[in-house]
């Protein structure tokens, strides 16, 4: 468990991190959505202790991380990838890490096999793709068998294949009960993976709900209808109380009434119907509406600065 | 959760010297895995001994034996140990910090170990003592090859001399000083470059300036910098000027400790 109380961080006079408090629970995957430069990088690094909060608290197991004995089997993080020394094979490094928490030796060929690292395991880093430096980081993550996990963006540099290994990989950990939580500024990707999103701004809480309360409550949800008699069809729905709208490409957007209701009406009054697809809004939309104020005062203070600039 | 949370914590605090032991192997681990530190060592120790050869040869043939004060038959081993041994196994020191805080593993350092004065001792520790065991190496590698060439022209010094031994101690020991003098200075400056030039100019830069001093202010002034001191204490004579064989040994501690205390103060107050 993860649990945040006003936490607070100032770099001068920009709050990166701005009074957030949330809990971050064992059993399901969270994400922690916000746009580039929202936070996200900081509020990690303020919870592992590596920055000083302004003010405010982050707790891990009830505890501030600094205070944690051994805390690589409290708490696995992988920040950074690339932030490894190019010199060391990668048993090396896992070495060093295991036994800075007194970790068995016998965990390092467990995590490089859980990985796809073994057969890798006497290369030195640096001739790593940025795709085995995430696993390498990941496994390290691994090593103390943490209940907490936190993972800043990492299916950056991953593959396809990486990708869906670690969609599963982060499933698997939290059906284990861990706290597991996991950054991206990707809807999509959290969209598959997390069960509960952190959504921020701005270093602001933004939002705080599971990952299909972010759909549900969107009025947004609709129906294409394509019809070579769309103009009849959508006489026909409106008189029904259907609310139609034209979309650019000669389908009709339909609310108010589900796609069984609206193929039933067009085969009653035996019009044609090409298309009939229900459409969720997407998360991804959601998403957007919602930092879209934080983005936006983003890019117009970018462009300030720009202006300002020599 | 519980579950999870009781199968991976420890059943019980690990003693401090379990700790303490994770910590130095941690950074013994670091050191002892990145195959340019041995390299490193390695050239040092060759031009050392290779510098010091020439130097004792030179001295065995020149046409008058050493005149005695900073320059004796003993001082001489230590000619081409105190820059060619000192100045790669400072930048190894300094790199200990720097070469982290550039790639950005010292993240991984102090999560792993966020006690970061623990973090400091360790790397001082580890780093302190694999350059106290160079410095003795290769001060009495020096030592015995300089005396073994100049024993043949009839000028050597030996081992049994009553402060003999002390003297070629006291060599190595410099070679420790000035490797946690980098250290700190790594911690504190954090860019390779700049912690390499503040560390050179500490323990060479400074005696250079005092060189150029008039007479009495020479003395004044260098008798505090590494160079000075460490001459008093590898001569077997006291030398007019300079502070007490003690005196001196003191100074030498005193530059690792200002810098391991500056560094202590930068790496728990500063985010990482």
């Amino acid at each position: 468990m993860i649990e945040l109380d006003g936490l607070t961080k100032r770099f001068g006079p920009v709050a990166a991190v701005d009074d957030l408090s949330f809990t971050v629970r064992p059993g399901r995957v969270t994400g922690f959505l916000g746009p580039n430069g929202a936070g996200k990088t900081t509020t990690m690094r303020l919870i592992l202790g590596l920055d000083i909060p302004t003010s405010g608290t982050a707790l891990v197991g009830g505890r501030r991380y600094r205070q944690l004995i051994r805390p690589l089997r409290q708490v696995g993080s992988l920040l950074d990838a690339t932030a490894v020394h190019g010199a060391r094979t990668a048993h090396d490094h896992l070495l060093s890490v295991a036994v800075s928490n007194g970790i068995r030796r016998s965990r390092i060929p467990e995590v490089l096999e859980l990985t796809g690292l073994g057969s890798v395991a006497s290369k030195r880093i640096r001739e790593f793709s940025l795709g085995m430096k995430q696993r390498l980081g990941i496994a390290a993550a691994l090593l103390g068998e943490p209940p907490v996990l936190m993972f800043d963006e990492p299916v950056n540099g991953l593959d396809a294949d990486g990708v869906r290994w670690i969609r599963r990989l982060l499933r698997h950990l939290a059906a284990d009960g861990r706290t597991v939580l996991v950054s991206s500024h990707l809807m999509g990707e959290m969209a598959l993976t997390a069960d509960h999103l952190i959504v921020i701004g701005r270093g602001r809480l933004l939002a705080d709900l599971p990952t299909q309360s972010l759909t549900g409550s969107s009025a947004r949800a609709d129906v294409l209808v394509r019809s070579p008699r769309a103009s009849e069809l959508a006489d026909l729905l409106t008189a029904r109380g259907a609310a139609v709208t034209a979309e650019d490409d000669g389908g009709m957007a339909v609310t108010g009434m589900d796609a069984a209701a609206i193929a039933d009406l067009a085969a009653a009054h035996g019009i044609a119907v090409h298309e009939l697809a229900p459409r969720q809004p997407s998360l991804e939309q959601a998403y957007l509406d919602l930092t879209a104020d934080s983005a936006d005062y983003r890019a117009a203070a970018t462009a300030a600065r720009a202006e300002a600039g020599p | 959760m519980t579950a999870v949370a009781s199968s991976a914590a420890e059943p019980v605090t690990p003693s401090l010297a379990a700790r303490a032991r994770d910590v130095l192997a941690f950074e013994w681990v670091k050191l002892r895995s990145v195959r340019s530190n041995c390299v490193t060592l390695l050239v040092a120790a060759i031009a050392t001994i290779g510098s010091t050869a020439v130097v004792a040869y030179t001295v065995g043939h020149a046409p008058t034996p050493p005149p005695g004060g900073a320059f004796t038959a003993l001082t001489v081993s230590f000619l081409g140990y105190a820059e060619y041994g000192v100045i790669p196994v400072s930048v190894l020191a300094v790199l200990q910090f720097t070469s982290e805080y550039s790639t950005g593993l010292i993240r991984t350092t102090f999560a792993a170990v966020p006690r970061r004065w623990a973090v400091l001792a360790g790397k001082a520790a580890v780093t302190g003592a694999a350059a106290l065991v160079a410095g003795e190496v290769l001060a009495f590698a020096c030592f015995f090859l300089t005396q073994a060439m100049l024993s043949g022209r009839h000028r050597g010094v030996s081992l049994a001399q009553p402060g003999v031994p002390g003297a070629v101690l006291a060599g190595g020991v410099v070679l420790c000083a000035c490797a946690l003098t980098g250290l700190g200075a790594g911690a504190v400056i954090r860019h390779t470059p700049g912690a390499i030039a503040a560390t050179l100019v500490a323990i060479y830069g400074l005696a250079g300036a005092c060189l150029v001093l008039p007479a009495p202010w020479k003395g004044y002034a260098g008798r505090f910098t590494m160079p000075f001191a460490a001459s008093q204490v590898v001569a077997l004579h006291r030398q007019p000027g300079l502070f007490s064989p003690a005196v001196s040994m003191v100074v030498i501690a005193a530059w690792p400790a200002a810098a391991l205390l500056a560094a202590g103060l930068a790496v728990t107050r500063r985010d990482a």
